[in-house]
């Protein structure tokens, strides 16, 4: 039976998305698999990415008309009869959830969390979330203004962690140290900052799928080694941490989750605690690295999508390196051409 | 000393250590390596001063320091 998958998230950039390296899972399983990638713009990598990604089309952005983004996904669909849509940004869930019934009436399967799921993965709902997974969370304060972090920060003591609503962490050890960071976060992310208590320890993510009954579709963890400016993954090992593995576990059973996920942690040095700091509610841009260990998680999400049978195992070796590189391409410009004439890569069909 | 951490330990004839639940590695030297298999083992630190200067060429206080520095190690990385 070949299927055919569009994947959002198609750009592999300094802060990549996980497009690429979901379509790179599919390709090497045991599906037959054309591969659509869904773009917001002409210069998405994941474009020009051939041999794992068969065709690609121009999105409009999510934060649109609802009803210019299901037309244009029932005009690729006319063309492509899409079996399974995995959506991989965090931007465009809200709409994705909105529409899913629509899409589903079409033909078009999605897994993805439910709204109360994404609500609660909120960053500043931290403490509401690790209530409701059994978790402990480090004690934080959203802060907007300059007089928050400093009434936050004297709640906290130093060092703390000053952090942005999406990206960049700084550890802060000074006032002074802190209210720079607040400047520089705002000025480049926007509010609210947040400034969390500072817990010596390691930051570990654990990569898993929920089937929405609260069911794990398998679950494989990470130790961060090298992360970039933004915090994002570079290069990591992965672990067996049975303690890990089962908080992961408890998130998908408690939550009932659905969908792909990613689970972010900091293990204290001391005392092994466990603390949440985000659960990201796709896969993340490291979703190759578990397939490329035997637990192939977009494979198992669209067989459990298209009615066919899964693993759900979670038994794959420590001691594996991830080592993410960068590449160049050599294209044609007419190649951009047809995506930024057309809205699509390849043969245009009209 | 709670050694049960260590048993988990890969540890590689280089001297390369990884610990599979947290993702830590080490290297070790050959005494190193010497000391980690004796502590694993459940040793006290008069059986593994002997067996140290058994194997390796050095004098008791040598080997004594040596030992401590190593275990003060091991507990630097909440290994024991």
């Amino acid at each position: 039976m070949k299927l055919t998958v569009a994947v959002s998230g198609i750009n592999t950039i300094d802060n990549p998305g996980p497009g690429a390296g979901i379509c790179r899972a599919l390709k090497e399983s045991g599906l037959e698999v054309r591969t659509i990638g869904l773009a917001y713009d002409a210069l998405e990598p994941g474009i020009y990415l051939d041999q794992i990604i068969d065709k690609s089309y121009i999105m409009p952005y999510p934060s649109g008309s609802k009803e210019a983004f299901i037309d244009r996904i029932r005009d690729i669909h006319e063309k492509e009869n899409l079996d399974v849509i995995i959506s991989a940004l965090d931007a465009e869930l809200p709409i994705y959830m909105d529409i899913e019934p629509v899409l589903a009436e079409m033909g078009i399967n999605m897994l993805i969390p439910t709204k109360e799921m994404f609500r609660l993965r909120d960053k500043l709902r931290l403490k509401e979330l690790s209530e409701k997974i059994g978790v402990k969370a480090p004690e934080y304060i959203s802060c907007t203004s300059l007089s928050d972090l400093h009434k936050g920060t004297e709640k906290l003591g130093f060092p703390c962690m000053v952090k942005g609503p999406f990206y960049e962490a700084f550890k802060a050890n000074s006032p002074g140290e802190a209210e720079g960071y607040f400047v520089k976060i705002a000025a480049a992310w926007g509010y609210p900052i947040i400034a969390q208590k500072f817990i010596s320890g390691d930051e570990y993510d654990v990569i898993g799928c929920g089937d929405g009954k609260g069911n794990d579709m398998g679950v494989f963890a990470i130790r961060k080694m090298t992360i970039t400016k933004l915090g994002k993954v570079w290069n990591a090992v992965s672990i067996r941490n049975d303690k890990l593995i089962s908080a992961a576990k408890d998130v998908v059973k408690g939550l009932s989750w659905r969908g792909g996920f990613e689970f972010e942690v900091l293990v204290e040095d001391k005392t092994q605690d466990i603390y949440v700091l985000e659960i990201n509610p796709r896969f993340p841009a490291w979703v190759y690295f578990p397939a490329g260990c035997g637990i192939n998680l977009p494979e198992r999400m669209v067989r459990m999508l298209t009615g066919q049978e899964y693993d759900t195992h979670s038994d794959y070796k420590s001691g594996k390196l991830m080592i993410r590189y960068v590449n160049e391409l050599v294209k044609d410009i007419s190649d951009f051409e047809k995506v930024s004439t057309y809205g699509e890569s390849g043969e245009v069909k009209k | 000393m709670d050694i049960d951490k260590l048993s988990v330990l890969a540890v590689s004839e280089s001297g390369f250590i990884f610990d599979p639940v947290t993702g830590h590695s080490y290297t070790a030297n050959a005494t190193g390596l010497k000391i980690l298999e004796l502590v694993k083992a459940g040793k006290n630190e008069d059986e593994i001063k002997a067996a140290i200067m058994d194997e390796f060429d050095a004098s008791e206080d040598e080997v004594t320091v040596d030992i401590q520095d190593f275990i003060e190690n091991l507990k630097k990385y909440f290994l024991v």
